[in-house]
Formats: C-alpha cells, sequence, structure tokens
C-alpha cells in the first residue's frame, strides 16, 4: 500500500466508524451466507443501529460484503464491480466460499475464492485497501458484525498463526 | 393500525451484539482445536475432512505438517467424531474474522521417522512410538524401516536362517 | 389421497407400462427395485415411448447424461418419468455409440425436457438431434466450445484459459426477431425482458452463475460417499437438508440401507422444518417485492426462532450436516422435543396473525391477483412442481405421491388452488407452514424410540464397502420450492454418476408464459412468486422491441440463484 494509500485508508476507517454503506455481492454463493446477511438486517441483530446500510449499487459502497468462491461465469461481474467501486476499497470475505474457495475449492468452474481474486487483481493493478476474511458455514449474523468491526478496526482480531510442535 | 398492535406485541427482540452475548446454543459448532499433545499425525481428519481444511504436508525441512485453515472450514465437526485419538474438540468459537489469510491457519508440526535404508517416511515419530510402545523383542528392529524394506531385510533374514544365499 | 382431483388419465400399472416397452417400444427392463423400473429403448424409439408416457400420465423428473465409454464404449441418457398417480419411477434409458454419439430430442413432444437436454449437450457433448435450437445453457461463457467437463478423462479441477465468447443468438420466438447479442454492450442480466411498450412479450433466462461444478465433484477422486451429503448441503443453504437427504436416500436405495425409523422421524421433522423457515423467508422477500419492507422485517422476525431451534438440533443455523448414509448425527432428546412444541406455538401464533393481515392488504391483494397466470397446461407441459404446480391446479406432491421417510405415518393436507396466479401461488405456502406446523407436532408425538444409526454405519466407518458399485437409484423428496429429484449410478467408493435436479430448475421456464402479456410493473412479483432459491436477480435488462432501446429495473438488491447448480 502506497503512503497515500494508507492515509487515505486511515482517514476512511474514522469517518466509516459512524456510518458504513456496504454492498453486497454474491458471486456464486449457495446463498447461505447471503440470507445471513439479509439476517443482520432484521430485528434480532439490526446493524442499522451501527449505521450501516445497504446500498444498490457499487459506486455508493464502502464495504463489499462478498460471498461465494466466485465462479467463473461471475468473476468479469466482480471485477468490473470492485473497479467501480470508490477508493478506499474495503472488502469483507464471507464464509468458506469466499475465504478459502469452500468445499469446491478447486472445481473447474470456480476460481478459488478471495486467494486466487487477489491474484488477479493485483494483475491487473486494482487496488483493494483492507480485507478481512470472516469463516463460517455459513457466517453468522454476529460473525459478520465481528467481521465489520474486524475490517474498520474498532476491535482487534482474535485469531493468529500457530505452529505448534506435536508430542510432548 | 394493525401492524402497530402486531409491533407493540412483539416488543424489541434485537440482541444488541456485541454489547450483549450472542445466542448460542449448546450444540453449536465452531472452530476446532487439535491438541498436539494428543495428534499422532496419522491423517484420518484429513481425508474425512470436504473441503480439504485440514491437509497433511510434508515440509521442505523434513517434517510432516497437519495444517487447519480455518478459511476454508465448513465447521462439520466430522475431524472430530473420526479422530482415532480424540485429540480434535469442537468448541464453540465464531468470532474467527481476521485481516489476512495467513492468520486463519494453525498447524501441529510433527517429528518423522524415515526409513533407514531409503529414507522414505514411515510416518510421524509420535504415531510410531505410541503405536509400539510396550512392544519390544524381534520386532522393535523394523520400526524405523519403510514397508518395502521391512520385506527385504526379513526375506535375508529367513533366506539366512535357512542357509539360502540372498 | 381421496381427496387429489383426477384430471389427467391415471397413469397404467407398472406391469403394463413396462409390458408396453418391451413388446412394442422393443424394450430392455435392466433393473428394477420396488417402485423403480429401468428400461433400456433402442434410440428410434425414444420420442414415441416419451409420448406414449406423457400422454399416460406420466411427468418428466430429468434427463441424466452419463459417459458410460469405460463401461461399455457408449453415451448413455436416462430419461426419469415419474408415474406421480401411481407413484412409481419409469427410467427410460438410451445409449449411443461413442463413435456416433447422438440421441434424439424429445423437446417438442416433453417441453419439459428443454433444459436438461440442452445440459446433457453441454456437459457430456452429446448430440441432440432433431432439436432447433440449441444453445449453452450451464457451463460459463468463456468455456471452450469442444470440453464436456462430465466426460471421464476431464478432471475435475481441470481450468482452460478463456475463450472469447462468440456472439450468441438469442432465440427468436413468435417471429419476433432479436438479433446477435453482444456482451460488450451491456452487463449479462439473469433475466431480459423482450417489452412492447409496458408489456412482457418474452423472456430471456441467463443463469447458472452459480454452477459450481458440484455433480463432477462428487465423481471426483477427492470424493467419497461419507462427504457427499456435505457437498450436497451447500447446493442451496436455504434448502440444503432437502438435498442432502435426498443424496443420502439415493445412497441408501442402492446399498439396500435402511435407517432406523427415528432417524426417519427425525429426518421429517428437519424437513418440515426447513419448510417453515424458507416460506417465511420467502413471504418477506415477496412483501419486500411489493414495497412493504415492514411486512419483510416482521416475518424475519417470526422466523428467527426457527433458525435458533435448527442450530439448537443440528448444531449450525444452516447446512446442518445432520445427515450421514444410515441415519443422523445427534438425537432429540425430551428437552428439545419440549423446545421445538414451544418455538411452534409462537411461530404458529405469530404468524397467523401476519398472514391474515399481509394477506388482506387490499394493494397487496390487487397486484397479486390475476398476475403472473399459469395455466393448468402449462403448467403440466413443463412439469413444473411444488407451490407453483399447486397453485395451478396440478396436484403433485412428493410426499403425497412416493411417500418417504415418516410421512406415511401423518396425516396432512397440500393446499392447492386453480387460479395459478401469484396470490395463489402466496395463499400456498402460507397454508403449507401451517401444515408443516402440524406434521411437527405429530411426528413428536409418536416419536419411536431406538437407534439414531444404522449398526453397519457410523462416522467413523467408510460406508464405501457397504456401497456396491453398478447400482441405480432415484430418489426424490418435496423441497419448500418442489420436487428435487437424485439419480445415482455407484461407482467405486463414490458415485459414478450423481445427477442433481433441483425444484426451480423445474420451475424457471415457467416464467415465460407467466410472464407474456402482463404488465412490466408486475414482472418483480411474478419473478418472486417462483420462488427462485430468494431472489435470483438484483436487475433485470428490458429490451424494447419496437425501438431496441434497453434499460435495466430493480428486482431486488443483489443475489444469486443457487438452486440450478
Amino acid at each position: 500500500m502506497s503512503g497515500d494509500g494508507s492515509k487515505l485508508l486511515t482517514k476512511a476507517l474514522a469517518r466509516l466508524k459512524r456510518s458504513v454503506w456496504v454492498f453486497h455481492l454474491n458471486t456464486g454463493s449457495c446463498n447461505g451466507c447471503d440470507i445471513e446477511v439479509l439476517d443482520a438486517l432484521t430485528p434480532y441483530f439490526d446493524v442499522e443501529r451501527f449505521g450501516i446500510k445497504l446500498v444498490g449499487s457499487p459506486r455508493h459502497a464502502d464495504v463489499f460484503l462478498m460471498t461465494g468462491p466466485i465462479t467463473r461465469e461471475t468473476l468479469p461481474k466482480v471485477l468490473r464491480a470492485i473497479e467501480s467501486m470508490p477508493r478506499p476499497r474495503l472488502i469483507l470475505a464471507l464464509g468458506s466460499c469466499a475465504c478459502g474457495g469452500g468445499i469446491w475449492w478447486d472445481t473447474y468452474s470456480t476460481i478459488g475464492g478471495y486467494g486466487r481474486l487477489k491474484e488477479i487483481l493485483k494483475e491487473r493493478g486494482i487496488v483493494v485497501d483492507r480485507v478481512a476474511y470472516v469463516p463460517g458455514c455459513p457466517v453468522r449474523p454476529e460473525a459478520i458484525i465481528y467481521g465489520v468491526l474486524v475490517l474498520l478496526g474498532v476491535v482487534e482480531q482474535k485469531v493468529k498463526h500457530e505452529e505448534v510442535k506435536a508430542g510432548g | 393500525m394493525k401492524l402497530l398492535s402486531i409491533a407493540a406485541r412483539a416488543k424489541v427482540v434485537t440482541r444488541r451484539y456485541p454489547f450483549e452475548p450472542p445466542v448460542i446454543t449448546e450444540g453449536f459448532r465452531g472452530k476446532i482445536e487439535v491438541d498436539p499433545k494428543l495428534c499422532w499425525g496419522c491423517g484420518v481428519c484429513t481425508r474425512i475432512c470436504p473441503p480439504n481444511a485440514l491437509t497433511l504436508k510434508e515440509r521442505e525441512d523434513g517434517t510432516l505438517v497437519l495444517s487447519y485453515f480455518m478459511g476454508r472450514c465448513i465447521f462439520c465437526g466430522m475431524c472430530a467424531e473420526v479422530c482415532p485419538r480424540g485429540a480434535i474438540t469442537v468448541t464453540k468459537e465464531f468470532e474467527l474474522a481476521s485481516l489476512t489469510a495467513e492468520d486463519l491457519v494453525r498447524d501441529v508440526k510433527h517429528d518423522v521417522v524415515r526409513c533407514r535404508i531409503c529414507g522414505r517416511v514411515v510416518g510421524p515419530a509420535v504415531e510410531v512410538r505410541e503405536a509400539t510402545k510396550g512392544v519390544g523383542g524381534e520386532e522393535a528392529k523394523y520400526y524405523d524401516l519403510c514397508p518395502e524394506c521391512r520385506k527385504l531385510v526379513v526375506a535375508r533374514g529367513i533366506m539366512t536362517k535357512v542357509g539360502v544365499r540372498p | 389421497m381421496g381427496e387429489r382431483s383426477r384430471y389427467l388419465p391415471e397413469c397404467p400399472e407398472m406391469g403394463e407400462v413396462v409390458r408396453k416397452l418391451t413388446e412394442e417400444y422393443g424394450g430392455r427392463v435392466i433393473f428394477s427395485r420396488g417402485t423403480e423400473v429401468y428400461v433400456e429403448v433402442p434410440r428410434h424409439a425414444l420420442r414415441d415411448v416419451a409420448k406414449y408416457l406423457y400422454s399416460s400420465g406420466a411427468f418428466l423428473k430429468t434427463c441424466a447424461a452419463v459417459d458410460e465409454r469405460p463401461l461399455n464404449s457408449s453415451f448413455a441418457v436416462y430419461h426419469i418419468f415419474g408415474m406421480d398417480s401411481r407413484g412409481y419411477d419409469v427410467v427410460v434409458k438410451v445409449s449411443a455409440p461413442e463413435n456416433d454419439a447422438w440421441v434424439p430430442s424429445i423437446v417438442d413432444v416433453v417441453p419439459a425436457a428443454d433444459w436438461c437436454e440442452l445440459e446433457a449437450r453441454d456437459m457430456i457433448g452429446i448430440e441432440l438431434r432433431g432439436r432447433k435450437l440449441v444453445r449453452r445453457l450451464v457451463l460459463p461463457e468463456d468455456w471452450p466450445e469442444d470440453l464436456h467437463p462430465l466426460r471421464k478423462e476431464v478432471p475435475h479441477d481441470f481450468r482452460p484459459p478463456s475463450v472469447k465468447a462468440g456472439s450468441e443468438f438469442r432465440p427468436a420466438e413468435r417471429g419476433i426477431p432479436i438479433g446477435p447479442y453482444h456482451p460488450v454492450l451491456h452487463e449479462p442480466e439473469y433475466f431480459e425482458l423482450l417489452v412492447e411498450g409496458e408489456t412482457v412479450v418474452d423472456v430471456y433466462y441467463r443463469g447458472f452463475h452459480v454452477h459450481r461444478g458440484i455433480e463432477k465433484l462428487g465423481e471426483s477422486p477427492r470424493f467419497t460417499y461419507q462427504k457427499i451429503p456435505f457437498l450436497a448441503e451447500r447446493i442451496c443453504g436455504i434448502c440444503g437438508f432437502v438435498h442432502s437427504t435426498c443424496a443420502i436416500m439415493a445412497m441408501e436405495k442402492a446399498a439396500g440401507i435402511k435407517p432406523p425409523e427415528r432417524a426417519e422421524y427425525i429426518r421429517t421433522i428437519v424437513l418440515e422444518l426447513e419448510r417453515i423457515h424458507s416460506h417465511l423467508l420467502w413471504v418477506g422477500v415477496a412483501a419486500h417485492v411489493l414495497g412493504y419492507d415492514a411486512g419483510f422485517m416482521h416475518t424475519w422476525r417470526v422466523r428467527e426462532p426457527v433458525m435458533i431451534l435448527s442450530e439448537l438440533i443440528t448444531g449450525s443455523r444452516k447446512t446442518y450436516g445432520l445427515n450421514l448414509v444410515g441415519g443422523v448425527r445427534r438425537d432429540v432428546d425430551k428437552d428439545k422435543v419440549g423446545k421445538i412444541m414451544k418455538t411452534l406455538d409462537r411461530v404458529e401464533r405469530e404468524f397467523k396473525e401476519l398472514a391474515n393481515l399481509l394477506t388482506s392488504v387490499p394493494q397487496i391483494r390487487k397486484r397479486a391477483q390475476g398476475t403472473g397466470v399459469l395455466t393448468r397446461s402449462e403448467a403440466r407441459a413443463l412439469s413444473v412442481v411444488g407451490p407453483v404446480a399447486r397453485a395451478s391446479g396440478l396436484y403433485r406432491d412428493v410426499r403425497k405421491d412416493y411417500p418417504y421417510l415418516a410421512y406415511k405415518e401423518v396425516s396432512f393436507k397440500v393446499p392447492l388452488y386453480t387460479e395459478g396466479d401469484n396470490l395463489a401461488r402466496v395463499l400456498v405456502r402460507v397454508e403449507e407452514v401451517f401444515e408443516s406446523i402440524s406434521i411437527i407436532r405429530q411426528l413428536l408425538d409418536k416419536l419411536p424410540g431406538g437407534p439414531v444409526m444404522h449398526e453397519k454405519c457410523s462416522a467413523v466407518i467408510p460406508v464405501d464397502e457397504l456401497i456396491p458399485p453398478g447400482k441405480y437409484a432415484v430418489a426424490a423428496v418435496e423441497a419448500p420450492r418442489g420436487e428435487d429429484v437424485h439419480f445415482l449410478m455407484t461407482g467405486e467408493g463414490r458415485p459414478y454418476r450423481w445427477r442433481v435436479r433441483a425444484p426451480t430448475y423445474q420451475n424457471i421456464p415457467a416464467l415465460r408464459p407467466m410472464l407474456r402479456g402482463d404488465p412490466l410493473a408486475d414482472a418483480p412479483l411474478t419473478i418472486a412468486s417462483i420462488d427462485p432459491c430468494f431472489s435470483c436477480t438484483d436487475r433485470a435488462l428490458v429490451i424494447d422491441v419496437r425501438t431496441g432501446r434497453a434499460r435495466t429495473i430493480k428486482l431486488w438488491g443483489g443475489g444469486v440463484d443457487a438452486c440450478r447448480l
């Protein structure tokens, strides 16, 4: 991330703590995560109390909520949508499919989740300023809320890479 | 209006997570944890894992690593059911969001036993040690041999005994 | 069964059908089991056989193309005809030698065969002879022409480089010239509505953005029978348990494994819980489409306890992971039974109020009544399923026609309407919620004791040894959206061929007659009324055939249909 980018990001993150406009992008998911995203809007979870609002166009979005493994067919649409997002671009990769390609991570018809998309974005020079991965299958609404908070830097993530020796 | 009366009766159902605890039921499956003290590196969990979130890979430094990639986990809990050592527990953790994919990885590193003749991997050190614990005598001298080399050594031993030149 | 109306000819007995197929059409019975009979007929007889069966009251469930070259140097297509009124399936097989790979198309005799034939062509590369309109249906636009993924030599993970899509021809309908479509000109939307002014004259659907290669994955080396239910469950995140149960039923049928009674009851209970959650979800979506967001919020509020209950019983809010070959992984104890009853009482009470309100609001009634009409004959020709069929006077319900699991043990009504309009489809689903609640109560009341897993099966035992290769099975389950069909040919340790035909796949073609002639303003509700697995569209492209001008309209916000692989 260039110097300019990180300043932009810090400013945006500060503003976003008060109101976040999210765009829901389904890249070929089974809809499990998608209905949990919608569920987060409904009275039991009510993310609107955080100022999170669903918008209808990537051009107005602060954050992309991305579900699905990114199928071959949706890839061009996904790239176009991310490109039309104004900087800074923040993406929340939701669920097993988006984070790691899902149960079908290696099939002929999917690309393998955000890991692969990251490479493609780099090849095309499309910059994404910040990404957070939210595991789950499907992701609970609470996990989505937690994911947004981690993405925006409101809370520290809990997980960390670990390598332990067996035995002992 | 009618809807208002319905709304009034429903009251407020919002659980103000994260300020209030989430509604998690007793059997909820969150992330798994592999106990390194119990793990044998046998790989049965990797064979049942539908998305291959659990993998057993050989590293350049010669170790065998059981790697758990939370990102791809589908939280089915089958690994915990099949582990012969009960080394895997299913927790209720779901707050797993991470800013990097690397932080979603947990590795259990195993030293391996290599065949003293051909160098191929016989198995994870823990597995070989535990499986052969308490068995001594004649058998013990074959534990650091791979199956092919073991066959050769045993065959040579028999031939020597009966007086045939190998 | 007594309350069914007989408007179609009563299907002949299985023996008579088999006799006719073997004696008159040169067929040969290759396999039979209980309510399934598999007959191979010579290619030239297929159209006549299809005509005979369809006019005898059969519905087409689907057709599955199989690469049998490793077995007998030929390609095969299996057409699954459901003789609903008698509760048995006739699977008609035709073969084509590998150097002469064509089968006759039956789409003019059985319009319901349209999509499955195109899919056969895409995935196996077999020629459908006699069809006028042939186009790519399932594979991505940039997929190379002569690469057919379900052929045995193509690895499941082979990802060829992108091939530029040629200019695609739009099928012309009733002489309306559409002309070639250039992808660079506009966004490929899922639905393209062709209008004259404000009236819809035709619909073009381009879907399968969600094609993930599931059928191929099930056959691949990294999969085994034990993993299939987890894969099946994720075909659709709303009716996943239906797919997992149907796949398991097919495997259990093929292996001759009967799960314990208690497991069957639990599966039935969870299936009905899924129906409730799905219909409540849909009612909310329909309310939103009509601009009634408060209705959406309240319906999803009423639905939430069902999600929490599902997690209590299975361990996950969705993608339950409950099914294994031979039974279920978790039991339902007394405490859980109590919680189920309490939740159902609450949902029933709250939804009754809400449903009465929503269906009596004059704006909603006016917009839903008389719009999106699907006549009974149109529904019959397309073999539509589920609430869409039952709203158009077709009394089709797998739970009644081919009783499975514990449905024989309970009594329930299947709502039937004949108007075939959007309102009818709303009312069918609303009533089904209450019937499902009643079914679950009856099941809990008479829940038998015993184990929940067959003694020979468990998570640890590799079921591969229990499921022999070379067996056939067809299983069907009534999903919230309609009949879900799984066709299975067993192989060594994993399926040789696993075909899934989800309900929405069967219903989307019905949108054409439903939308034609209607005002454009009614299109969003009509499209939502077939319950396309939670809005398969965010927008639709509207092209005026008189001026050639195109614009997009909003249908719903974000979402891709999953139930069509």
